[in-house]
């Protein structure tokens, strides 16, 4: 989404970016400060999915554990670099959107077919991403296919994959963190650490707008409700909420704290507290559900278009030469 | 872009320069690539006052010459005995030019027929008689492959079908076998680089003769027929290397890099997701054990190993251009970026321009 096809005035949103442009000079951008805040949620995840994977899947506590596994992952989701791409870790922790239904079908054919790999950790580790992760819990948690007793197996096969690849991720992070800090390994340029901050901190906004909110929005004659994200266990809009937290930490430290920065967030959080009524987007059939939704779209869409006006150009980030190619 | 922030200058000599070396040197008329100041690499650049140039690149990443070019240029092609390239267009130009690297001159333009463009790829039989460039037939919208005869002056012999709609790349392979990817998108010079038939697309991998027989076709699962397959690169032994671009739903994509041995059907190669939905190039390393795919938009570039998945990655800005050097690859990036990996490769240097898409090894070289 380019920010010229959105219904609010351009003129506008340049204007509040402009507000926050810190002087070359005065750039402060805490790239430790950044590498701190991941640090602490990749602890956080890390904990928070060992918790998970100690819980029988008939645990009373078993969905507080999920729901506080799943807010960690997805608050630090959009960083894209490092320890999460190895093995495509992140992907196969997320697995969202899935266009063509991969992860039901995958599912159902373990259950139908009372697959051992649910008791081989191994091979589990091994399978198609659509089939791991937290997006494959949302499905198998509300299911009713196959016996309980399997759908159980199943369900610690994936948590104990998941708590494996977040312990892998929190023991290979000091070493990349440290080539980061100090421009070795994949940070050759200058700039290289900063980018990638720069970019997870962008295209996670972007997620969040384009897909968090805008799958289930749909267009407007065409709204798509059962789209929303983890609609099964009820997390669509805390998962837009948990995703403002984490981008919010990271905006932080790159804006050096920018007041600007901290009021759009601010009103992006107001925005989707101001939906809890409608916690799985299911109102995006109605107009006035459709507006409050694509409200808070346009918010988060906001803060994008402010932090590529206020950073951008102090990387040297415009439009590429061979990014737009199309070549 | 950043290109105005490039702290180095680079050793770039000017044409005159180089000539001057030449002569000092007692260059001479029909020398191969050997007798140079040895370019390792070719590339399309633009300038930072904006005029856009054919570089030769030592394999240590320094400029030897820069050669002016009418107009934006995207791949190369090296002749395989004459210190010769052709340069090819970046779609939909019309035009390719012949460049003699002992001189500098620009030896011979090319134009595509007329009804026809360039796609910006093409390539040479193994003995150097036949120049074979992808071109848009463009009422038609079909794909084709133009042949030239080098032997007299590339002249223009006639063209075959690709099997396909929008080739881009083209390789030779074993034996002399053509390898065309169909990116499958149709596009109209009247309506710039707007993508035609998204919802139609059929990209494929065409198998063909020199003389334009269709060997071996094969494509992509029905669902997944929105990836068009524009890159590739091939081992000596005929292992193919498939870099996509994805035109369907932006955060599904389906996995970028391929792989294809004649008779079978095209593999994924695992732990590639980091590139995203955009692979600009993709070369298979000195010795052929991993491959090398670049993702100008997600800023990314991986060395796959096709049965392990990635065994080194990188975060750069605009990494598109790709090519093996001895040792291991050598990436440039459109902020000036010389990135050469592997064993024995010296530092990285960053220097005033941008760098095309696509960086071609001078194969004699080196």
């Amino acid at each position: 989404m380019t920010h010229t096809s959105l219904p609010w005035g351009v003129s506008l949103v340049c204007a509040a970016a402009l507000a926050w442009f810190p002087a070359p000079q005065a750039a402060a951008q805490d790239i430790p400060g950044a590498l701190t805040v991941i640090t602490e949620q990749f602890d956080t995840l890390n904990d928070a999915s060992k918790a998970l994977a100690a819980a029988a899947c008939d645990a009373p506590d078993f969905r507080a554990r999920y729901d506080a596994a799943f807010d960690a992952f997805v608050a630090v989701s959009h960083v894209g670099f490092g320890p999460t791409q190895t093995d495509d870790r992140f992907f196969a922790l997320g697995f969202w959107p899935d266009t063509r239904g991969v992860t039901q079908k995958q599912l159902m054919a373990l259950i139908a077919a009372r697959d051992t790999i649910a008791d081989d950790p191994e091979r589990f580790a091994k399978s198609s991403i659509a089939g791991r992760g937290f997006y494959a819990l949302d499905w198998l948690i509300v299911a009713n296919d196959g016996d309980a007793d399997y759908r159980c197996a199943l369900t610690h096969a994936i948590t104990a994959d998941i708590a494996r690849m977040t312990a892998d991720l929190v023991a290979e992070w000091p070493d990349h963190r440290a080539e980061m800090l100090s421009g070795a390994g994949a940070y050759t340029g200058e700039d290289d650490a900063l980018r990638a901050l720069y970019t997870a901190l962008t295209t996670g906004l972007q997620f969040t707008a384009e897909a968090r909110l805008g799958r289930p929005l749909g267009t407007f004659d065409r709204p798509r409700p059962r789209r929303a994200e983890a609609r099964r266990t009820g997390r669509s809009l805390r998962n837009v909420a948990q995703s403002l937290v984490g981008l919010e930490a990271l905006a932080a430290t790159l804006s050096d704290g920018d007041a600007e920065v901290a009021a759009a967030f601010a009103e992006a959080r107001d925005l989707a507290g101001g939906l809890a009524d409608d916690p799985v987007f299911a109102g995006v059939a109605t107009p006035g559900g459709r507006f409050r939704v694509e409200v808070l779209q346009q918010s988060v869409a906001r803060i994008r278009v402010m932090i590529q006006q206020g950073l951008g150009p102090q990387l040297g980030i415009t439009e590429g030469f061979n990014r737009l190619d199309g070549d | 872009m950043g290109v105005g922030r490039s702290a180095g200058r680079g050793a770039r000599l000017g044409r005159r320069g180089f000539l001057a070396g030449l002569l000092a040197a007692g260059g001479a008329p029909q020398v191969g690539w050997a007798a140079l100041g040895m370019p390792a690499f070719v590339s399309g650049a633009r300038l930072s006052d904006g005029a856009t140039v054919i570089s030769g690149v030592s394999a240590a990443g320094d400029i030897l010459f820069d050669i002016p070019t009418p107009a934006r240029c995207h791949a190369g092609a090296a002749h395989p005995r004459r210190a010769e390239i052709v340069v090819f267009a970046r779609r939909p130009g019309t035009f390719a030019q012949v460049i003699a690297c002992e001189s500098g001159d620009v030896r011979q333009e090319l134009s595509a027929p007329l009804g026809h463009h360039f796609y910006g790829h093409g390539a040479f039989s193994s003995d150097g008689t036949r120049l074979f460039t992808t071109e848009n037939h463009i009422e038609g919208g079909g794909g084709r492959v133009g042949v030239w005869d080098v032997g007299a002056g590339y002249r223009r012999l006639g063209s075959f079908a690709t099997g396909g709609i929008g080739p881009h790349e083209i390789l030779r392979g074993p034996g002399d076998v053509l390898i065309v990817a169909n990116g499958g998108i149709r596009t109209h010079p009247d309506r710039g680089r707007e993508k035609l038939n998204l919802d139609t697309m059929a990209p494929s991998i065409a198998y063909l003769d020199p003389g334009g027989k269709l060997l071996e076709e094969v494509a992509l699962m029905p669902d997944m027929h929105q990836l068009s397959l524009r890159h590739i690169a091939v081992t000596q032994g005929g292992t193919l290397a498939v870099g996509g671009q994805w035109q369907g739903d932006p955060w599904d994509p389906p996995p970028m890099v391929w792989t294809h041995r004649r008779g079978g059907p095209l593999a994924p190669v695992a732990g590639a997701r980091s590139l995203g939905t955009y692979v600009g190039s993709v070369a298979w390393s000195d010795g052929e054990t991993a491959i090398a795919a670049t993702a100008p938009r997600a800023g990314v570039a991986l060395m796959l190993d096709p049965e392990a998945g990635a065994v080194w990655r990188a975060a750069m800005d605009d990494i598109c251009g790709v090519a093996p050097r001895p040792g291991g690859v050598l990436f440039t990036t459109g902020t000036g970026v010389v990135l050469p990996v592997g064993r024995g490769a010296g530092p990285r240097r960053e220097l005033a321009r941008q760098w095309d898409n696509h960086v071609t090894a001078i194969p004699c070289a080196g």
